[in-house]
């Protein structure tokens, strides 16, 4: 892209050719910073449901007047050679065109009402329709009919890839938002899975999984420059875009050859005689990413502990830090037997706290549990501070008998 | 985005899904009219599509930030 960008500098400020992008993010807030950082100024279109079908980025499209495409650019094509074809075969653009009425059409607003109208005949195209345009032009309280649209869709027409998918994205968007449940991100990840079982050569969607997964299955860390962006672009003098979802744990961590996996040391309550949290005050999500993984594979293991607001729980910081401790079945090991969670310096609080490990399943592993247990300080409003302790299980499955 | 390595594991990876018969995008093909869906504008959730740049020469990028 940056090839492109300077091979047409002068072709743009003479207006002889217009750069626009197309982003396929989750997140498309983090490409405005991007953008901020690399001081690119073009327009730019947001497809997280990915509608355009992309299957791989980045691309490089060469488009004439008539909003034909000349060229999609092949690897390692020379911008200069390939941009001065496309000038020699098109023409320079008139001064002070308007949209024409199809242009006018094509970008209107999808009128809401109309497309449920529509969906309430039940039709799978027209209840994708109405799904989609929710989640690009509606209110963020329609992102749950969103989703219940799209699973109505799979019911009437199950295999769609492409609804698998975009129903996993409105998930993970619900998740981010705050209004849907914690387990929106469990959800999103089975939908990214199935929609990848139905077409492996969908790395789009490939990569929607590896943002969340392990390192053993990362090609590159996914957000790893937005820290050196924000302190060059305040170097500049400027304010960077704020990000409404900060990246972190396996968004931020890169790539690696080998699992590194660290054998598990003395249990701080082996014979479970610290007192039971059974999900009263503390809720505990946990979700793999991906849930099924092949022989020597490995996963990351997300959990997410949440105060429980009917029980007025919050966090005790004052007596001692929280600590999780897994305990691999035979077959499975883990990168971190024991997390310590840093806590914040006020006396309580009532912060969401996350704790990401990998786990591999060797080659002899079978589907197993991942059983860990958290330990923590928690207290009720009207009630006592106490040391609790709470047993986790996430089920972990092994693929067998073909590929990725 | 990827610095050069990172940008060349993008087109390697492109590279090897044309040499395989995958499409990098089943509705863009050259000599076809680019598809006009009505998309978010990322500075400000206005409704574009490619139809907005009708009567222009567009370079297109198609991308992600990592």
């Amino acid at each position: 892209m940056p090839g492109w960008h300077d091979a047409t500098r002068e072709l743009q400020r003479e207006g002889r050719v217009k750069m626009v992008g197309i982003v396929q993010e989750q997140h498309a807030d983090r490409c405005r910073l991007f953008m901020q950082w690399k001081q690119l100024d073009w327009p730019v279109m947001v497809d997280s449901l990915d509608l355009l079908e992309v299957a791989v980025v980045p691309i490089t499209v060469l488009i004439d007047q008539h909003g034909i495409v000349r060229r999609v650019a092949r690897p390692r094509e020379s911008p200069r050679r390939t941009l001065q074809a496309f000038i020699d075969s098109t023409f320079d653009p008139p001064t002070g065109a308007a949209p024409s009425t199809e242009a006018a059409a094509a970008a209107a607003r999808p009128v809401l009402p109309e497309l449920e109208r529509a969906a309430l005949a039940g039709t799978p195209e027209a209840l994708r329709a109405w799904a989609s345009a929710m989640v690009r032009f509606g209110e963020p309280a329609d992102l749950t009919r969103a989703v219940a649209a799209w699973q109505r869709a799979l019911e009437l027409q199950p295999s769609d890839g492409h609804a698998e998918f975009r129903l996993g994205v409105a998930h993970r968007m619900l998740y981010d938002s705050g209004r849907g449940e914690a387990a929106d991100f469990s959800r999103a990840v089975a939908r990214w899975e199935r929609a990848l079982a139905l077409d492996p050569n969908q790395y789009i969607w490939r990569r929607r999984i590896q943002q969340y997964g392990p390192r053993l299955d990362k090609p590159y860390p996914f957000y790893d420059w937005i820290g050196r962006a924000r302190e060059e672009i305040v170097a500049r003098g400027e304010t960077p875009v704020s990000l409404t979802v900060e990246p972190r744990g396996a968004e931020l961590t890169g790539p690696a050859r080998s699992f590194a996996a660290v054998a598990p040391g003395a249990e701080p309550d082996p014979e479970g005689r610290i007192q039971r949290d059974p999900g009263t005050w503390i809720d505990v999500q946990a979700t793999a990413v991906p849930a099924t993984i092949p022989p020597g594979g490995s996963t990351r293991v997300h959990l997410e502990f949440r105060v429980r607001a009917a029980t007025q729980a919050h966090w005790n910081n004052e007596a001692g830090a929280m600590a999780v401790w897994f305990r691999p079945t035979t077959g499975w090991r883990v990168d971190r037997p024991a997390v310590e969670v840093p806590l914040p310096a006020a006396a309580t609080s009532e912060e969401v706290r996350r704790v990401e490990i990998e786990l591999q399943a060797q080659a002899d592993a079978t589907d197993g549990v991942l059983r860990a247990y958290a330990l923590y300080y928690v207290c009720e409003t009207a009630g006592p501070c106490l040391y609790r302790r709470q047993d986790i299980e996430l089920p972990v499955q092994v693929k067998r008998g073909r590929g990725r | 985005m990827r610095g050069f390595t990172g940008r060349l594991t993008g087109w390697y990876l492109l590279a090897t899904l044309s040499a395989s018969g995958a499409a990098p995008a089943s509705g863009i093909a050259e000599g076809q009219p680019f598809p006009l869906i009505a998309l978010p504008a990322l500075d400000d959730g206005r409704p574009l599509s490619m139809a907005d740049f009708r009567g222009e020469r567009v370079i297109l990028h198609v991308f992600a930030s990592w």
